[in-house]
């Protein structure tokens, strides 16, 4: 569901974009549960933009439930699509992977359980509040994702590997039981990050939303 | 049908089972150790709680393939006698009602001082998150782990 | 009704592995002396034991009510145990099996203690007379020089006893003695009767030997998991067994049919899948393919029926209790108070989920099942398997949990139709997801309560209107709403001084399976008095306590014309017995106001709620404690309990009901609720039907017992009531916001 918003540059950017550019607000509608195809992007001359529009394409999936719901601001993950806190109740933790008798691992296998319903992948657990994102802006989100002090020490060569290829990523297009999987797929994703990098790892504006 | 080994409650178990079979009908059905209990079959509810390698899981969730190769233990291993410290609190303070969820209730707890000997309110409330009691006993539960733990109960 | 206590048959004994050579009573019609001692009864008689004394000394008593955590095994026998003198350490307790000659064996209504305890004491005096009896000839005095305690008889001024076990002999060859000549101890005597008493099977609760319905298992059993439609009154249209087949373990799919309205005991019906263990059956019936065709009950919907229920209420219904000129009141009064209240469906969610094992054989049924009426158990599952009672046999196990679940005999009746259909034991299990969708569901209600007030703020008018869909709709057909005996939960009996008074029934059809959960239509109606009376006192501007104490009025036994009906069902005690004892309500709504130091409520933020219930005999009063947490949610932080329930006999057990009840009560206000829609409900597990957990819990419930020698009330259910009253009631100290739908979640951050 994509939403046109006016692009408000507010100073992040270098260089002044050019004003014949096509921008974000161009794009044409993503489809459904899809990300838009990359070559999409092409229309949008100015080096600086297109990069910004590729994050705010990839912060889609960064903000879809499936991802963001273990990526709190606080010490609980979500469930479901609004925002519902977990149930059970269960605690980040000194090492985010629950507390004693409630680990992530104690009901979370390495696979999704149909009959269970309980969702799984490899190494389950919280993302660490360095990588929260719920609550944040796109901007914000990808400041995070850039600065290796609050990303887990990865280069930005490491996130595209990251994001295009690790099991827990992947899971949010693959959650199992009814869940809607996050936008488009993890390859399709791996590449829209790869080209953000490859166009600079612009952040957008402040006011910037997909 | 493959055959996994399992040690359990110190005993090499020898299992053919679907390895997909969860370790609660494993340890019910086939091993007929009916202490652990089901009560929601989605990791809702605790009843099902045992420890694998001193760590707790939701057997209704965790696949017997899993525990190949590894140790489990149920509320039958949790002491020869019972006479682990939570037991002997749990029968002097009457803390069971229908008893169906303790052996979950037991587990968690067992773990949680394992780790933390001195637990506080909230590490007991956070720890036991996933054990529910339909019949209400939650106070007289918090009661017996400090009095197991050897902390004022603070009735 | 008071039986005799009569002598145990031989054969009755072999079948418990009780020996024969020792004394057994039990409850019964009169033998002759002949009849006693000879090795044939009348086959008319259907002797059964209570308490069985062996030549070593072990002393078992049966406990004939079901185990489901209300502490009935820690208190039934230690009735017996005291009059006899036994010492509790040397005995043991049997389970009994679903037999008439147990008399009632339904363990339900909050009746356990208060049925049976004239019957057992008698029991145990009579085992103690024969023995002392028994005592006295050995050397040659009266039976009044020896005294039965301690697990002995001892002869008075001398140091000489004889134990129990040496006596029996003797004893069993005594006539059994007439009840006029069994002397009850004086209650000073009865050690144990009101003590905190140990929990029974707190070891086997505790190391895992517990057994409950799923625990047992036999030679050749299948375990079964049937497919059920999801909406009331629906039934298979077709189904294709195929890919359920091809799971390996799977061994039979059995179609399980339909009921027939009225739906009593049968089973839901649908697809059952048996296999050689849970695990298979449950990926064979998620392999099914069914069509269903629903039936006629796909229209309901739970929150259209809500505004049904309230249609009804704003209209005239048939009145059952009348006192002076409700109408001619109003007309004059200076002011009207009128408030509506609503209470969803709810489930009984024990954490035990219904199951049980059949093994039909040979033109025999046995049975295995944590079922709360052994022998509605037993009576249908001879219907279902064609046989007389007298071959069928039920075994009680311990039950995790039924608050009324497990009273409804559908699961046996499920276990015992897959055996016969193939030859083999079959274990029926119900999952979680099955109890929270086809279960016999509390019904839903609403209310409408207006007061008059007069110039000076006195109540001079109550009118209550109740409507609600009423569990006759389960046991019969063209039933329009809840009848006179319906309101004898909280509105027939409930205490008032207002001079014009009057309680009105309004319609309301059933579009589901009703059934009765703790404490029932008390639920509601307690919830919407108790809320009531605290509007009240607001709108008089009154202090809570003082406006309930004001209207209750002052301690008396509320007559007949005083509560303004032509009768009370009372619970089926006589009015005599169980008056509506105003005084001991007032003591306890005094007593727990006291130990909630009620007066401070307000300092400090102590926001409090009061309510106070008398339900099955028993009379209790709640006070809350609500605060908001961090997150800005309201939470119960303390609870108060005082329970009058007249004489107990396992204090500990009294206050854990009490503790328990608050949880329970807390549930039921705060968090779950059986929504439907399109005729199926929607919740299936603990992520949607959500109960309160750990942290959730208040930090402190004190339970305060009032000391009473009056008859036995009810415990297991009287807590429950007052409950959600209390909360709403703090919610509002707490916010000034009013929830009057529950659960509160609907309307409140909690």
């Amino acid at each position: 569901m994509a939403s046109l918003l006016v692009l408000v540059s507010t100073g992040a950017c270098r260089r002044q974009p050019s004003s014949e550019s096509p921008r974000w607000e161009t794009l044409p509608q993503a489809e459904a549960g899809q990300l838009r195809p990359l070559d999409a992007f092409e229309r949008i001359e100015d080096r600086g933009l297109r990069s910004q529009a590729l994050f705010l394409e990839a912060s889609r999936v960064f903000f879809h439930p499936r991802c963001a719901n273990c990526h709190p601001d606080g010490d609980s993950p979500f469930q479901d699509s609004g925002g519902q806190p977990h149930s059970p109740p269960v605690t980040r933790g000194p090492e985010d992977r629950g507390v004693v008798g409630m680990e992530c691992a104690g009901c979370h296998q390495d696979h999704n359980l149909e009959l269970a319903r309980v969702p799984g992948a490899p190494n389950w657990h919280l993302a660490p509040r360095t990588m929260a994102w719920v609550g944040k802006t796109p901007r914000q989100v990808c400041e995070q994702l850039k600065d290796p002090a609050r990303n887990g020490g990865k280069t930005l060569a490491q996130l595209v590997e990251h994001n295009a290829h690790d099991e827990l990523v992947g899971w949010g297009w693959n959650p199992g039981a009814g869940r809607e999987p996050a936008p488009g797929t993890q390859a399709h994703f791996g590449r829209i990050v790869a080209a953000w990098v490859a166009t600079g790892a612009e952040c957008p504006g402040e006011e910037a939303r997909p | 049908m493959t055959t996994l080994k399992v040690r359990v409650n110190g005993e090499d178990k020898e299992l053919d089972v679907d390895p997909e079979m969860p370790l609660l009908w494993a340890l019910r059905d086939v091993l007929r150790l009916t202490g652990t209990k089901y009560g929601c079959g989605q990791a809702l509810c605790g009843a099902c709680s045992v420890h694998l390698d001193g760590q707790v899981v939701r057997a209704c969730v965790t696949p017997i393939r899993r525990a190949e190769g590894r140790s489990v233990t149920t509320i039958e291993g949790l002491s020869p006698d019972g006479g682990h410290p939570l037991q002997r609190a749990w029968v002097e303070m009457g803390v069971p009602q229908c008893g169906f969820c303790q052996s979950g209730q037991l587990m968690c707890a067992a773990a949680l001082l394992a780790k933390k000997p001195q637990p506080t309110d909230a590490d007991i409330d956070q720890s036991l998150a996933g054990n529910l009691c339909r019949c209400g006993t939650y106070t007289r539960i918090r009661a017996a782990v400090k009095k197991a733990a050897g902390l004022p109960d603070g009735k | 009704m008071s039986q005799p206590v009569t002598m145990t048959r031989r054969s009755f004994l072999e079948g418990l592995n009780l020996s024969v050579g020792g004394l057994a009573l039990g409850l019964g019609p009169t033998l002759t002396e002949a009849e006693a001692r000879s090795k044939v009864v009348p086959t008319v008689l259907k002797p059964n034991v209570f308490v069985h004394v062996a030549a070593d000394g072990v002393v078992t008593i049966v406990c004939a009510r079901s185990e489901m955590g209300q502490g009935v095994r820690s208190s039934l026998p230690v009735l017996i145990a005291d009059e006899l003198g036994a010492d509790m350490a040397r005995v043991r307790v049997l389970q009994a099996d679903g037999d008439k000659a147990y008399g009632d064996q339904n363990t339900d209504g909050s009746s356990s203690v208060r049925g049976v305890y004239d019957d057992l004491r008698r029991t145990g005096a009579t085992a103690r007379t024969m023995l002392v009896t028994a005592a006295a000839n050995r050397w040659k005095v009266k039976a009044v020089d020896c005294e039965a305690r301690d697990h002995a008889v001892f002869r008075r001024g001398t140091g000489e006893s004889i134990g129990f076990g040496e006596l029996v002999r003797d004893a069993a060859r005594l006539p059994v003695p007439r009840a006029e000549d069994v002397r009850l101890r004086p209650r000073a005597e009865l050690r144990n009767v009101g003590g905190d008493l140990p929990l029974l099977d707190g070891p086997a609760y505790v190391n895992g030997t517990a057994v409950f319905g799923a625990d047992i298992a036999l030679e050749g059993m299948l375990v079964a998991v049937v497919a059920r439609p999801a909406v009331v009154g629906g039934r298979v249209m077709r189904f294709d067994a195929t890919r359920a087949l091809a799971v390996p373990g799977v061994k039979h799919v059995v179609e399980v049919p339909a009921p027939k309205a009225p739906y009593l005991f049968q089973s839901w019906g649908g697809v059952a899948v048996l296999a050689e263990n849970t695990w298979a059956a449950m990926r064979g019936r998620a392999a099914l393919d069914i069509t269903w065709e629903d039936g006629g009950n796909e229209t309901y919907d739970s929150e259209a029926f809500r505004e049904t229920l309230l249609a009804s209420v704003r209209a005239p219904g048939e009145p059952f209790r009348q006192v002076g000129d409700v109408d001619a009141a109003f007309a004059r009064a200076a002011r009207v108070v009128e408030a509506e209240y609503c209470t969803p469906h709810l489930p009984h969610a024990p954490m035990e989920p219904p199951v049980a094992l059949a093994w039909v054989k040979d033109g025999a049924c046995e049975v295995w099942a944590p079922t709360q009426h052994p022998q509605a158990a037993r009576t249908e599952a001879a219907q279902v398997a064609g046989l007389p009672e007298s071959q069928v046999t039920v075994h009680v196990t311990l039950l995790g949990g039924g608050f009324g679940r497990k009273s409804k005999a559908d699961f046996v009746g499920e276990a015992v139709y897959l055996s016969k259909q193939v030859g083999a034991p079959v274990r029926v299990q119900w999952t979680r997801e099955d109890d929270i969708r086809h279960d016999y569901y509390h019904t839903t209600a609403a209310q409408r309560l207006r007061a008059a007030l007069d110039e000076q703020g006195r109540p001079t008018a109550w009118l209550h209107r109740t409507a609600f869909p009423s569990i006759r709709s389960t046991f019969s057909t063209d039933v329009k709403g809840p009848v006179f005996r319906d309101l004898n939960q909280g509105v027939l009996d409930l205490a008032l001084a207002i001079p014009n008074v009057r309680a009105e029934a309004c319609e309301a059809l059933a579009h589901v399976r009703i059934g009765w959960l703790r404490s029932v239509y008390n639920i509601f109606h307690a919830f919407s008095v108790g809320s009531f009376m605290d509007e009240l006192a607001h709108a008089r501007g009154m202090d809570p306590r003082d406006n309930l104490l004001d209207v209750v009025g002052p301690a008396r036994h509320m007559s007949l014309a005083e509560l303004g009906v032509p009768k009370l069902p009372n619970y089926e005690a006589p009015l005599e017995k169980h008056p509506v004892d105003v005084g001991r309500l007032r003591g306890v709504i005094e007593r727990v106001t006291e130990l909630s130091r009620w007066s401070e409520r307000g300092k400090d933020g102590r926001a409090l709620g009061l309510a106070a219930h008398r339900s099955f005999l028993s009379y209790v009063a709640v006070v809350v404690s609500m605060k908001k947490d961090e997150a800005g949610r309201a939470r119960v932080d303390e609870a108060w309990v005082v329970v009058d329930a007249g004489l107990v006999v396992n204090a500990d057990r009294v206050r854990a009901q009490m503790e328990g009840s608050v949880i329970f009560g807390m549930s039921l206000a705060l968090y779950g609720a059986i929504t439907m829609k399109d005729g199926a409900t929607q919740q299936s597990n603990f992520r949607d039907f959500r109960l309160v957990r750990m942290a959730e819990a208040p930090r402190r419930i004190h339970v305060d017992i009032v000391r009473s020698e009056e008859a036995p009330g009810g415990v297991g259910e009287p807590g429950v009531p007052p409950v959600a009253p209390a909360i709403a009631n703090a919610l509002f100290a707490l916010t000034g916001t009013r929830a009057r739908d529950l659960p509160i979640i609907r309307s409140h951050r909690v």
